[in-house]
């Protein structure tokens, strides 16, 4: 098998390994390079180039999780996700492995939001998203190309990459609505709307004026105040079941608190048992891997013969020789296991 | 109204970035040209040179963007710098024993299996793969005008090879060309090393001592690349005819919507129009087809091959095991013979030596009857 077709089973347990780092960084509730750094050296993330013998494997496999780190500075993402995917990419460039060193592709779409991430954060002055940035630009990283990944029609290479709903950025529709400038506009336009009513129709008292621009305002900030109260109920009622957990591995109750204490939006639970299962879905024994089926022996023409014609479900009664070996030797007859090894393991 | 003429702004650039029409399969159709402006206008043009700007510039220049004292960049940068990413392990070949990441586990697990095996299969063909590509990167031309403009497009286009052979059902051959965006079409054609160029015509047993004067590529010149809709023939030599017509005809009988002509040696690939991933075909030959992917568009990195006589760079072969003679073994195969009731088989591989010592006497007289053809191996490209 090709290097190429190796590789792809790291898909999963990288991505794994990338949300976990993403987690932990959503849960320090901080855009901050330090921070991230710290996290990295915890998890020491650049040993996951470590281990591979060949320069040619090392460069499908760095290829691969550039792939893959590259989606998480796109939308739909939150912010501090995607900058935490800014500060990942930037960490797995300067740790590869490879000469000459391997880019990252970024396609023109993307670059947009790219910069637009960058200039959210210029404006908040965020210094170490710009700085690290322009590190990234100024060392020549960056590919600019047209798709962010080689096209070449093969059915195996088509991944599906699933987005977490942890690092989903949640957008507050009812503000984006409520936006000032859309409020200046239909005051505007309401104002508008009076001068012409009265300088062309004879004031009528029946209709009574709706003041729109206030109706709006108001609703706006009730839900506000509702969104507000129930994060507030939940965040308490976590607290409490967090403490209770005794007994847990200490992965799992991280991993349960960061659901918990996420980035300001509603959460949805706090059990560890719901957490796994979302895990699992993220990474991989589903639905996230490539779409190549699995290698199972089809069944040979005797066994076929035997359950269509003979008697399924008695063994077969005949008896092998081999001429060149002792009888007492039982070993000798059975089929000789060639050990494969086996990529994915589902316990693992 | 200020929003609509910056909608219409951005209509026009949507019309040529390219987003997927089936997501991971191809994108849309998009003029190469425009896309090349599009991100010429987005990028300032220190970003894709290919010189270094001096570290004082850049942090002066960042000072003033954002605003900063000096003594908060020198902060900054060694907060942000590469030291903060150091792991503490040195060695790189072995997976280090305290494993936390799961890509780390996988690995550790291959590692251990591969050392219960008793036999190490080293496999040639990914010791070599990357060979070809290797020998090219990082070229600097001797001669500067041979240097690739800054901001140039490299095209990289898959080639499949042909299906004629039952081996290449099962196992998708193609070879792999860089373009440049300003070179012709005929230049990628010039660059497609196909064996069926090479083939000789004509029946040869009673000849074998004449050479051929020809190979069907000077014979046969005549080709046509087939992208959206449009067939680019060759038009450089008067022997090439259009050998599109007659399917151009045929699709004006049926139901197709009208296809246009254009010739190859007149159209660089800035002019095109095309989708990134979708296969598209080249013909030469008259009937050899050959799938054509335009699989990666990018702009030249300082990192590539930038001396612009190596292109179109071929990085990539399949590479074909070359059919060795039925009698010896040793040398590759020159002739072919049917009919042929000296040979164990039919058609027959023959070298040249075995050949005339098994066919012809000493005095050069034909024995036996069979018919005898030059035969070119497909492997003549390794």
């Amino acid at each position: 098998m090709s290097r190429k077709k190796l590789c792809e089973y790291y898909w999963a347990p990288f991505k794994s390994d990338c949300e976990e780092l993403l987690g932990r960084f959503q849960q320090t509730e901080s855009v901050r390079y330090e921070e991230f750094s710290a996290i990295w050296r915890e998890m020491d993330f650049s040993g996951v180039f470590f281990g591979t013998q060949s320069d040619h494997e090392k460069r499908y496999f760095t290829r691969l999780i550039f792939t893959i780190a590259y989606r998480y500075i796109l939308p739909p993402y939150s912010f501090q996700i995607r900058v935490g995917g800014l500060y990942m990419i930037y960490g797995l460039y300067n740790t590869q492995l490879i000469w000459p060193k391997e880019k990252i592709r970024i396609a023109l779409k993307d670059w947009y939001d790219v910069q637009k991430l960058i200039a959210d954060a210029k404006s908040c002055q965020h210094l170490d998203v710009v700085y690290i940035f322009k590190r990234l630009l100024s060392s020549k990283a960056f590919c600019f190309t047209a798709m962010p990944q080689k096209l070449t029609f093969e059915a195996r290479e088509r991944v599906q990459h699933n987005v977490n709903e942890e690092f989903r950025d949640h957008k507050n529709r009812v503000t984006e609505l409520a936006s000032i400038e859309m409020l200046e506009e239909i005051a505007n336009m309401h104002g508008h709307y009076e001068r012409l009513k009265k300088s062309s129709v004879p004031p009528s008292s029946g209709v009574t004026l709706l003041n729109l621009t206030y109706l709006v305002q108001k609703c706006a900030f009730e839900y506000q105040q509702w969104q507000d109260k129930i994060a507030a109920e939940k965040e308490k009622n976590s607290k409490k079941e967090t403490t209770q957990k005794s007994e847990s591995s200490s992965r799992a109750v991280m991993l349960a608190a960061i659901k918990s204490k996420s980035y300001g939006h509603v959460s949805k639970g706090t059990k560890s048992r719901r957490h796994r299962q979302v895990e699992m879905v993220t990474s991989g024994s589903g639905t996230d891997h490539a779409l190549f089926s699995q290698k199972r022996r089809p069944p040979s023409l005797r066994t076929r013969t035997w359950q269509n014609f003979g008697k399924p479900s008695e063994p077969e009664q005949t008896q092998e020789w081999l001429l060149s070996v002792m009888e007492e030797d039982k070993n000798a007859l059975k089929r000789k296991d060639i050990r494969r090894f086996k990529w994915r393991n589902n316990w693992l | 109204m200020a929003e609509s003429s910056t909608l219409i702004c951005e209509e026009n650039q949507h019309e040529n970035v390219p987003v997927y029409e089936f997501m991971d399969v191809n994108s849309k159709e998009f003029h190469i040209g425009a896309f090349r402006d599009l991100w010429l206008d987005v990028l300032n043009p220190e970003v894709y040179s290919y010189s270094v700007t001096a570290p004082e510039i850049e942090d002066v220049e960042f000072m003033e963007e954002m605003g900063i004292e000096p003594k908060t960049l020198e902060e900054l940068k060694s907060i942000c710098s590469v030291d903060s990413l150091r792991s503490g392990h040195d060695g790189t070949d072995n997976v280090p024993s305290d494993l936390h990441l799961s890509t780390l586990k996988l690995r550790k697990r291959r590692q251990d299996y591969k050392e219960t095996l008793t036999r190490y299969t080293v496999d040639r063909h990914e010791v070599y793969a990357n060979e070809m590509e290797m020998t090219s990167v990082g070229k600097k031309p001797d001669d500067l005008r041979d240097l690739i403009p800054e901001g140039e497009i490299i095209l990289t286009f898959n080639i499949m090879y042909p299906i004629l052979f039952r081996r290449f059902k099962f196992v998708r051959a193609y070879q792999t060309l860089h373009v440049l965006g300003s070179q012709k079409l005929s230049d990628l054609r010039d660059a497609i090393c196909c064996v069926s160029d090479l083939q000789v015509f004509g029946e040869f047993s009673n000849t074998p001592d004449m050479v051929p004067q020809f190979i069907s590529k000077d014979h046969y010149k005549s080709a046509f690349f087939f992208f959206n809709g449009t067939f680019f023939n060759d038009t450089r030599f008067p022997e090439c005819q259009d050998i599109s017509k007659t399917t151009q005809e045929w699709t004006r009988t049926r139901d197709f919507p009208e296809f246009k002509t254009a010739k190859m040696e007149d159209t660089s690939f800035y002019d095109l129009k095309m989708k990134v991933g979708f296969p598209y075909l080249y013909t030469h030959q008259g009937d050899c087809e050959h799938v054509v992917i335009l699989t990666d568009v990018r702009f030249v990195h300082q990192d590539d091959c930038l001396d612009i006589k190596l292109y179109p760079l071929i990085t990539h072969k399949h590479r074909v095991v070359t059919r060795k003679c039925s009698v010896c073994h040793l040398y590759i195969s020159r002739w072919i013979t049917t009919s042929d009731a000296l040979a164990p088989t039919d058609p027959c591989l023959f070298c040249d030596q075995c050949f005339r010592m098994f066919h012809y006497d000493d005095k050069g007289n034909k024995l036996g009857d069979f018919l005898a053809y030059a035969y070119v191996d497909p492997g003549t490209f390794n």
